[in-house]
């Protein structure tokens, strides 16, 4: 096993690399560019469109442009000011050291712009994924034991229509009822906040005003979830039910109890949460549409902003990150399937 | 095995709630004051990138700057410059602007108000605006502003007092250091090691202006309390500025009329129509709109830049485009698709202080439309519906009345209808136009970067353009001048080149007023016959705003809160 995760890890990195140089090559010929006007104004004179390539490293060409993007400039002379002669030494470093470069919106440090919305969307992510297993396991076994009962055919209905309605829409929905129709009886406020993570000007940590803030773009996020994973479970149950180890587990007289969950559900779950791991990567990725219409700071509107204005550097780490733990997740996967079900052994 | 497996699952369960517990952390400091008794709220789509416009002008960087930071002067909602920094406006008249007309050269002496204050309690002074403008020109990590090419030197007088020396005549001297984007940096807060374009005083600026920063949540929201320091003393009257970060525009209109929010920047067609009635709710429009909705002509072939070697087989010639202008219906436009809130307009020339009234509207006429057609030999003889062009002069024979015309996806459905229904009008007169819409990064991305406009891989587009500020030379340089037809060079993209033109654009560049105005005109004259682009209408430049907020100005000239020191709440 330990041979298996070690070459594993190996084709890992050598996987990364070159997603990292199909990436890049893919962000940069992508139509467009960072170069063209933002917001209100429609260009960028062409005296700063020199000023900024230079700044930006747009000068150079592409694979020069990638090396530096991976193992910085500080070993070769670079043209600072713009006079033609290569003075100094450049100030990347390179991811490979660590420094993913500045974003060219704020000219901030890349990490420093993910460091402040990634904590936001594992809260919520990791708030929204636990909600909708907790809820979608038992709806899963409950339509699995109930074969086509009304209660079966009420949740298949409800989960095909769940998959089906558009986040957006549903988010929108939810607000206008929650925020602009239902009032709080004994404050006359809106039920529910519009958005955000807390109340402004609130002092410390309110438990309540955080799960206030929670309830509809969890509810917004989970529906989708809930509808796949209690599908998944339910026909998993449905495998395991009709396996010759339960009726075996029934013949040596096991209570009903016992037969159903510490026979059958143990087995049922094993596909479930390989499917969990590889859904690992959304906790880190985030949803746009929830954080969009719901002002939560998260990584799906950075993802969303850096992409629609071309902020290269942002969008190359975001992407990095995400192709890193898509991969990471497949081998977690791989590795609590064989951990899980002891007939499953890696060489 | 079972122990193993259980505790696995376990251990899935603890990363994904400790993981929650992470994001757990309070975002505010604790230390963060209750909301004030008199605050207002501000709600926009998007985070400013920094306190800097001239960096990324996003618009949302200029709306938090003008609540912090001051420049030497701006301009008000009717286009005139008011002093901010400066004690009075330098002018030829007071004897602050020298003139050398045999030399072409020019001087101004700024001379600055004496109470102004960082809100650290040092003075604002000439220095300041001398580090400003060295900032800005060092080449590796500064950046550019209009006109600053013309500087020759800056001359420090004395603490409040600073001549500046033109190696030209900048008629827009007067907001070169100041306006909508432009502000002046403390020189003993600001790093110029870290320098103008990513300095962090940027995004943690010292105030001189009527609030300064109090909290800035990145995605979440900014908090500005009271500048105590602020040189008007008992302004501002509203203790608290808070902008909130609302991309969805939908939930910006339901917290307006939940009373959560009181000012919508930039709001759309849509959101002034659907709140309209509203008791809660006003509109502050602004006297004139910047931005001309217009379509811009390729007077060269699609996808080649030289209107002269190889013009464009249906542009190229002036009646056609007068044709295409005369068979669209502005009218209708503006009241079926911007809700009767658009204006037409026909002429670059027609807001303060340059204003000329010597051009006619041409009149919605499909028949006129048609006559000219065929005027210019494009006739449908096989009956399809499309024009062919039959002796046009500037195809071949045949050649079919056929072109793309684009237009962006951010500006939303009102432009897109409008595109639509100009494509079904023309259809109308036999010319087929073929839809596209393109993000505005690739429209107007430099020709190096596949920019469609840079590259002239266009026949008709359309989009909204106008110049900030009241100086349109700059502006009018870059649209029409031949120099500006280079690709990236400027955004002359018809490549419409006029000698005339281009001899009363320098005539422009003066200080006298009437002059200016005279070669204004004539050059409105000249657009309007020669057509390089067909000016429609102009959209709307408003604001919506709580009922309780007084005092708000949109403006063209600047952002909504260039005067939120005179807001008052009722």
């Amino acid at each position: 096993m330990a041979a298996y995760i070690l070459r594993r890890l190996l084709q890992t990195i050598a996987l990364l690399f070159l997603l990292s140089v199909v990436l890049f090559a893919l962000v940069n010929l992508a139509p467009g560019g960072p170069l063209a006007g933002q917001g209100q104004s429609r260009h960028v004179s062409a005296e700063k469109v020199e000023l900024l390539k230079r700044q930006f490293g747009l000068d150079q060409p592409l694979p020069t442009q990638y090396i530096i993007w991976l193992a910085g400039n500080d070993w070769m002379k670079v043209d600072v000011d713009g006079d033609g002669i290569k003075e100094s030494s450049g100030t990347r470093y390179g991811i490979l050291r660590g420094d993913f470069g500045f974003s060219f919106r704020t000219r901030k440090p890349v990490l420093e712009e993910i460091g402040g919305r990634l904590p936001n969307t594992i809260y919520l992510m990791s708030i929204t994924m636990l909600a909708a297993i907790l809820l979608a396991i038992p709806i899963g076994i409950a339509s699995a034991l109930r074969q086509y009962s009304k209660f079966d055919i009420a949740v298949t209905t409800f989960s095909f229509a769940g998959q089906a309605i558009p986040e957006f829409w549903l988010g929108l929905i939810l607000i206008l009822v929650f925020y602009a129709w239902l009032k709080n009886p004994f404050t006359g406020q809106p039920l529910l906040p519009s958005g955000g993570i807390t109340t402004l000007g609130l002092q410390g940590f309110n438990l309540g005003d955080r799960i206030e803030h929670l309830i509809l773009p969890v509810l917004t996020g989970a529906l989708g979830w809930v509808s796949w994973y209690s599908r998944f479970m339910r026909s998993s149950m449905l495998d395991v039910i009709h396996k010759d180890y339960l009726r075996t587990a029934r013949a040596k007289g096991a209570s009903n109890w016992v037969v159903l969950y510490k026979h059958g559900l143990r087995n049922a779950l094993i596909p479930l949460v390989t499917l969990l791991a590889l859904d690992l990567p959304y906790i880190f990725s985030g949803a746009i549409f929830v954080e969009y219409l719901f002002a939560w700071p998260g990584m799906g509107r950075l993802y969303y902003q850096a992409a629609e204005q071309r902020d290269y550097p942002v969008l190359m780490t975001i992407l990095i990150i995400g192709a890193a733990t898509i991969i990471f997740s497949n081998l977690l996967a791989d590795i609590l399937y064989a951990y899980l079900d002891p007939r499953v052994r890696y060489e | 095995m079972l122990e193993t497996k259980r505790t696995l699952i376990f251990l899935l369960l603890a990363v994904t709630l400790s993981s929650s517990l992470l994001g757990c952390q309070p975002q505010s400091p604790a230390n963060a004051t209750a909301p004030a008794q008199t605050s207002v709220t501000i709600v926009i789509a998007e985070d400013p990138p920094s306190f800097n416009p001239v960096i990324t002008d996003t618009g949302y960087d200029s709306l938090v700057m003008d609540l912090v930071m001051l420049g030497l002067t701006d301009i008000d909602e009717n286009g005139n410059v008011f002093p901010e920094l400066a004690a009075e406006l330098p002018t030829l008249e007071n004897g602050d602007v020298v003139q050398d007309e045999t030399a072409g050269t020019m001087s101004v002496t700024w001379k600055m108000r004496k109470d102004a204050q960082w809100s650290d309690g040092t003075p604002v002074t000439a220095k300041d605006v001398i580090f400003t403008y060295n900032a800005i020109l060092d080449p590796a990590k500064g950046s550019w502003i209009p006109g600053i090419d013309y500087i020759d030197s800056i001359a420090q007088v004395d603490n409040y007092t600073l001549t500046i020396n033109y190696n030209a005549i900048f008629p827009g001297y007067l907001t070169q250091f100041g306006g909508e984007q432009v502000v002046v940096w403390p020189a003993h807060y600001c790093s110029a090691e870290q320098g103008f374009s990513a300095w962090d005083c940027a995004r943690e600026p010292l105030s001189d202006g009527p609030y300064k920063l109090e909290e800035w949540v990145n995605g979440d929201h900014m908090t500005f309390v009271k500048n105590e320091n602020y040189f008007d003393k008992g302004k501002p009257s509203i203790e608290t500025i808070i902008v909130k970060i609302i991309p969805d525009a939908a939930v910006r209109k339901t917290m307006l009329l939940n009373g959560d929010a009181d000012l919508d920047m930039w709001s759309s067609e849509q959101m002034i129509h659907d709140l309209e009635g509203a008791e809660n709710v006003q509109v502050s429009n602004s006297p004139d709109n910047r931005w001309v909705m217009r379509i811009f002509f390729n007077l060269a072939a699609k996808g080649a830049t030289d209107p002269v070697a190889t013009p464009h087989p249906i542009l190229s010639n002036v009646k056609v485009r007068q044709a295409i202008r005369m068979a669209i219906d502005v009218d209708t436009i503006t009241k079926e698709f911007f809700y009767g809130l658009a204006k037409p307009n026909w002429t670059e020339f027609f807001r303060p202080p340059y204003v000329c009234d010597n051009v006619a509207r041409t009149q919605f006429d499909l028949e006129g439309a048609k006559a000219l057609l065929e005027e210019a030999g494009w006739v449908d003889q096989d009956g399809d519906g499309v024009r062919e062009c039959h002796n046009c002069g500037t195809a071949a024979d045949g050649y079919p009345m056929e072109m793309e015309f684009i237009t962006y996806s951010e500006y939303g459905e009102p432009l897109e209808l409008t595109q639509q229904f100009i494509a079904e009008q023309l259809g109308k007169i036999g010319i087929k136009l073929n839809l596209t819409v393109v993000e505005g990064s690739v429209l107007w991305a430099t020709a190096a970067d596949g920019g469609i406009e840079q590259n002239g891989n266009f026949d008709m587009d359309i989009w909204d353009e106008g110049y900030a500020g009241i100086d349109p030379t700059d502006y009018l340089w870059s649209y029409y001048s031949a120099e500006a037809a280079v690709p990236d060079n400027g955004y002359n993209y018809g490549r419409w080149e006029n000698p005339e033109f281009d001899s009363l654009l320098d005539e422009a560049y003066t200080l006298d007023t009437q002059t200016r105005h005279d070669a204004f005109c004539k050059m409105a004259t000249l657009l309007d016959e020669e057509l390089p682009q067909a000016l429609l209408f102009t959209a709307v430049n408003a604001s919506v705003h709580s009922a309780r907020l007084q005092g708000v100005k949109s403006s063209t000239n600047d952002i909504i809160t260039w005067n939120a020191a005179d807001w008052t709440l009722k």
